[in-house]
């Protein structure tokens, strides 16, 4: 199959659903704005209802934007039905033909097109061969395992070299196994066809593993995009920074800056900070982020924050102390804890950091 | 979508074809009113020519009206020239234009023309007049109608003298039919091209909206547009609005007909109920062999032709029936409210079996196993739990059971005797007295509590069920009936459905008895004449079922498409549009259709295609239903995804919806076919000479007493009837066994 490669650009789009009694409107999407480049992967990821989906079937052309465009390549395709776009979509119930073979179902897409039937056969056969369903092609969809049913899917999208594959929680119905294998096929063959893709998920780790770059979304709004290093480590905000990954957050107080050395009241000590958003502003009150892995536990009285410790989760290569502090309880992950003095339960500790590992955000951000 | 350009395009789009439209109908319709004129005066010195060559008083007075052979609804006047006065005096010919003539005869427009003629000039009027044409004996109309009015000179003996002259009047109004044809084409072309510019511009799918269109466009000249024509009707008097009809419609007589339909209901939906209850209760409450036997049997009458089980009544229990006579020498009839209730309870019991013991299969038996076991005797159980948990069943079985009672119409078409009913009413007021106003009038009054019957089940009794769907129905059942009750029940049913059987026998005998009720004799002679005489008819029955069957499954199905899948506009009007005719009895149908349909551009009445609509329209219903119901079960992302990869909406429709719906697109074929082979109350209506009904044919020969010819073809008429529906059965069962094993997951 030959490579094509085009971006995804999405302007302005504003998705508004009547609702069910016709009285207000839902605000599926808000002003959506952003560009896929050609080849690129990236996952809208969010908590349900954050309009993940409706995005995709705006794109897809299920949907119709309230307001904005959409672009594939150069080429406008706001007001274009979904069979006049080059997209395939992978549905999270699969969608196969049910009074079809899986053979019949990849050919569909092949059929509509008018291919000579000797290439289709050809043709089909090589993709199915490229899912790893080369014997599967008499059976009917409802005959096959879960996971052999999404890839007769994706095989179905793949054989019509779409320009921009779009899946929407495609791996949820698997089993957790199924779902890390099915997940580096998908890269693989997306990025050997160097398809633009879409992927929808809720899920983090799968969102963070798979893609280029993530597009978090809430109540509508897109709230950061970025590479998964770049949101994980430089959330914009406190949902984002919790959405993606475990966080602590610490209520602070700005004092000064200097330079990229921001200087804030942690309680009563006094706590410099090298990372901070854009928005955040000396005299003010700020988020003090820590991931569990950026803090350190140490003897009372040495570090930044007092407490005691709760409770020790054992992890094997990892360990995970609860400690309860003035400010709630605290996640510390404790790396290779062999190597290092373990704090009993019960006993009184400080939580420690360095001002390179921890970020501060703006306190009015949800 | 609707952006401020588009709207604007579509303004200037619509603006200019609006005027260009007009601009080509006024130029069309000029030049058309211009050839007429001419050819009016053409014709008019042609008649002048055949003055005849005696020239009397009478001589004249027999020529004028022969106008009327040259120029159909003209009039003449002859007027004599009265040398002395050196004027015009009215002599013989047309009331209307001697009438017209003295009102007019100082204007200048009639001094001029009297004035041409007397230089031998003929003349037309530059204007038209209002001439009252009944004073004439050979009334065209009741109304005045604008005439164009000719003057023409009649020369004396010399040649070249006038003598006198002839004033002509030529309605317009007989061109009037083709300029309203040429004002509805260019309505119709307007009317497609907005359609079809709306689509163009709003829409991104325009294949989808046109079919939107489409079912719009069908709906509303199939469906509205009959029903609101019938009003129309009802509402006007000699062309003029008046309450005429409806003050004659209440009138007590017609009270009192309704009055029987309205008895009749009751009756009937009461036993039917009861009757329906019994066969529901034992076949879903209680244990005993042959339940399918049973439900099969109690199903049957739902598809048996009309007029079937009223022959066989007659055939036992007439005037001259076996059993009434023959057998006990009675002297009762069977004509009248008894018989009409007990031949719709059998015809209809099974609507009100289907509907409870649809509600009954729903009822969890463990909520009856609770009350049981809190130690409630079983006829309490019985009484607090069972009854009120189907009380939602029962009533909207006595609804349907009601609606159906009062919209029959073949029942008491052979067996009302002297008891009335509405529907037969206003049968015979459109046939026998061809008072088509007054029909509708009728089957509107009876419109009015078969539709509040039908609104009240669908919209408060069946969203009022409380019947918990708990996806797994219990496989004990436990019984409770005692087995004396339960023997009863049984027994009761068996004899009332060897009965039904009994009546089709009746009907099979009926075929071999040379003249039932007098000469019992076998004899092979019915089957020959039933088939000489009934064949055309039983061939265009078929065929035209045949045609409608696959057009109103497929439409059907893609209107269930349209609706489940597709947003536009309208969507829920359209839907209730398509539903309408289930509500309203067929008489009512079938009047609106000969109403509207008997002019052009819709010229359809005595075609065989508006046989094949009524079919389409009439059973569209219950095919949507079945479509949107089996629509509901399928995931959408099956149709989306043929989408994606390149299918148009017909392709979808085609390739995955069809396919996928089969069970019920097949289904709704057999109804539809079966329907349509059955169907009366409408189609009595709308047959003609050419196109004859195979059910109206029965009727006929059972009117005029010919039993055994009446037997052969219902017989016939069962045997097709059960033959395509034994099939369909067969075909969607297979189907649905192929359909689990590779739907779901
Ligand atoms: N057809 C529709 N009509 C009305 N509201 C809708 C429709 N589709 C989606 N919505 C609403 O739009 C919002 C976004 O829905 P969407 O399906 O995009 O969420 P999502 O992010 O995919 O969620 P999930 O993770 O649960 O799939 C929700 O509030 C939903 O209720
Ligand atoms: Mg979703």
């Amino acid at each position: 199959m030959e490579k094509k490669s085009v971006s995804v650009t999405l302007e302005h789009v504003t998705k508004r659903f009547k609702d069910v009694k016709g009285k207000s409107d839902v605000i599926a999407v808000n002003d959506s704005h952003f560009v896929i480049e050609p080849g690129e992967l990236v996952t809208l990821l969010g908590p349900s209802g954050c309009g993940k989906t409706t995005t995709l079937r705006m794109i897809a052309g299920f949907e119709l934007p309230t307001e904005g465009k959409i672009y594939i390549g150069n080429e406008e395709v706001t007001m274009l039905p979904p069979n006049k776009r080059d997209t395939a979509t992978m549905f999270q119930s699969y969608g196969l033909f049910p009074h079809m073979t899986v053979f019949d179902n990849v050919a569909y897409g092949l059929k509509l097109r008018k291919i000579p039937h000797e290439d289709i056969v050809k043709r089909v056969n090589e993709t199915l061969a490229l899912v790893g369903l080369s014997d599967y092609g008499d059976r009917a969809p409802s005959k096959l395992s879960g996971g052999q049913q999404q890839r007769v899917a994706l095989a179905r999208s793949l054989i019509v070299t779409p320009s921009v594959l779009l899946l929407d929680e495609p791996l949820s119905n698997l089993d957790a196994l199924l779902r890390e294998q099915m997940r580096v096929e998908i890269r693989k063959i997306q990025k050997e066809l160097g398809i633009t893709a879409v992927y929808v998920t809720h899920d983090r780790v799968e969102a963070m593993s798979l893609s280029d770059r993530v597009v978090v979304m809430k109540d509508g709004f897109i709230r950061q995009i970025g590479s998964p290093i770049d949101i994980y480590e430089n959330p914009n905000s406190r949902f984002v920074a919790g959405f993606v990954g475990k966080a602590a957050f610490f209520p602070v107080r700005v004092k000064k800056q200097e330079a990229n050395l921001w200087t804030c009241q942690l309680g009563e000590k006094e706590v410099v900070v090298e990372r901070a958003t854009t928005d955040v502003e000396v005299g003010t009150e700020a988020v003090l982020m820590a991931r569990p892995e950026s803090l350190r536990v140490t003897e009372k009285g040495k570090g930044k924050i007092e407490g005691k410790v709760r409770m020790n989760v054992y992890l094997g290569n990892s360990m995970e102390a609860f400690i309860n502090t003035s400010f709630g309880e605290v996640l510390v992950q404790i790396d290779d804890p062999h190597a290092k003095k373990v704090f009993e339960e019960g006993e009184e500790v400080s939580i420690d950091f360095t001002p390179d590992r921890v970020r501060l955000l703006n306190e009015n951000e949800a | 979508m609707f952006t401020k350009k588009r709207i604007l395009q579509f303004c200037t789009a619509a603006l200019i074809f609006l005027l260009a439209d007009f601009w080509m109908y006024s130029t069309l319709s000029s030049d058309f009113r211009a050839y007429e004129a001419e050819r009016n005066f053409n014709e008019i010195e042609l008649f002048a020519k055949t003055v005849p060559d005696e020239r009397t008083a009478q001589d004249f007075a027999q020529w004028v009206p022969t106008v009327k052979d040259i120029i159909p609804g003209a009039r003449a006047l002859y007027l004599a020239f009265d040398e002395q006065n050196f004027n015009f005096i009215a002599e013989s010919g047309s009331e209307t234009a001697r009438a017209l003539f003295q009102a007019y005869n100082s204007t200048p427009d009639f001094q001029k023309a009297m004035e041409s003629v007397y230089y031998l000039e003929p003349m037309k009027l530059g204007s038209t007049y209002q001439a009252d044409y009944s004073l004439d004996p050979d009334t065209i109309s009741a109304d005045t109608i604008r005439s164009q009015v000719y003057f023409v000179p009649v020369v004396d003996e010399t040649g070249y003298q006038v003598s006198g002259a002839a004033m002509i009047l030529v309605p317009t109004s007989t061109a009037t039919g083709y300029s309203n044809l040429l004002k509805t084409l260019f309505i119709a072309a307007a009317v497609v091209f907005l359609g079809i510019l709306l689509v163009l511009t709003f829409t991104r799918d325009p294949l989808t909206g046109f079919m939107v269109l489409g079912l719009f466009g069908i709906v509303i000249v199939f469906i509205a547009y009959p029903l609101i024509e019938a009003i129309r009707l009802s509402f006007m008097k000699d062309g003029v609005f008046s309450l005429q009809t409806w003050k004659e419609s209440l009138s007590p007589t017609y009270l009192v007909a309704l009055w029987g339909s309205l008895r009749l209901g009751v009756l009937t939906a009461t036993i039917s109920t009861l009757v329906g209850f019994i066969f529901a209760f034992l076949i879903e409450r209680t244990r005993f062999k042959q339940k399918k036997l049973m439900t099969t049997m109690a199903t049957m009458p739902v598809i048996s032709p009309p007029f079937s089980l009223s022959l066989s009544i007659i055939l036992l229990f007439g005037n001259n029936g076996l059993i009434s006579k023959q057998l006990l020498h009675l002297d009762t009839s069977i004509y009248g409210l008894g018989g009409l209730t007990l031949v719709q309870v059998i015809g209809m019991f099974p609507i009100a079996f289907m509907t409870i013991s649809g509600v009954l299969r729903q009822i969890d038996s463990t909520v009856e196993d609770a009350s049981l076991d809190l130690s409630a005797t079983r006829w309490q159980t019985f009484k607090e739990i069972t009854l009120p948990l189907s009380v939602p069943g029962i009533l909207s079985a006595w609804l349907l059971v009601f609606t159906n009672s009062l919209a029959d119409f073949a029942n008491p078409l052979l067996l009302s005797g002297d008891y009335r009913v509405l529907s037969t009413e206003a049968y015979m007021l459109v046939t026998g007295r061809s008072n088509l106003g007054a029909g509708s009038a009728l089957s509107f009054i009876l419109l009015m509590p078969t539709l509040t019957a039908f609104l009240v089940q669908r919209n408060w009794v069946a969203k009022k069920s409380y019947v918990t769907v708990t996806g797994k129905p219990s496989t004990t059942l436990t019984e409770l009936t005692n087995k004396p009750v339960r023997i009863t029940m049984e027994t009761f049913s068996w004899i009332f459905l060897g009965f039904i059987a009994s009546l089709y026998l009746t009907i099979v005998a009926g075929c071999f008895v040379v003249n039932w009720g007098i000469d019992y004799s076998f004899t092979l002679a019915n089957w020959g004449e039933a088939l000489a005489r009934g064949w055309t008819s039983i061939r265009d029955t078929v065929t035209l079922a045949a045609i409608a069957t696959p057009i109103a499954g497929l439409l059907a199905m893609l209107a269930a498409m349209l609706i489940v899948r597709k947003n536009f506009p309208g969507k829920r009007i359209l839907e209730m549009l398509i539903m309408t005719p289930y509500a309203i009895p067929g008489t009512l149908i079938g009047i609106s259709y000969i109403l509207a349909f008997n002019r052009q551009p819709l010229l359809l009445v005595g075609t065989g295609a508006i046989i094949v609509i009524n079919y389409i329209i009439r059973e569209l219903p219950v095919g949507l239903e079945n479509g949107i119901t089996a629509l509901h079960q399928i995931d959408p992302a099956i149709e989306e995804s043929a989408a994606d990869l390149g299918a148009d909406v017909p392709t979808v429709f085609r390739t995955i919806v069809l396919p996928l719906i089969r069970p019920a697109f097949l289904s709704s074929m057999s109804y539809t076919f079966v329907r349509s082979m059955t169907a009366v109350s409408a189609i009595i209506f709308l047959i003609s000479a050419r196109w004859n009904h195979l059910t109206v044919l029965i009727f006929n020969f059972s009117e005029n007493l010919r039993f055994g010819l009446a037997s052969v073809l219902s017989t016939i008429l069962i045997v097709i009837v059960l033959s395509v529906w034994a099939l369909m059965q067969i075909v969607v069962r297979d189907d649905k066994l192929t359909q689990k094993t590779i739907s779901t997951r």
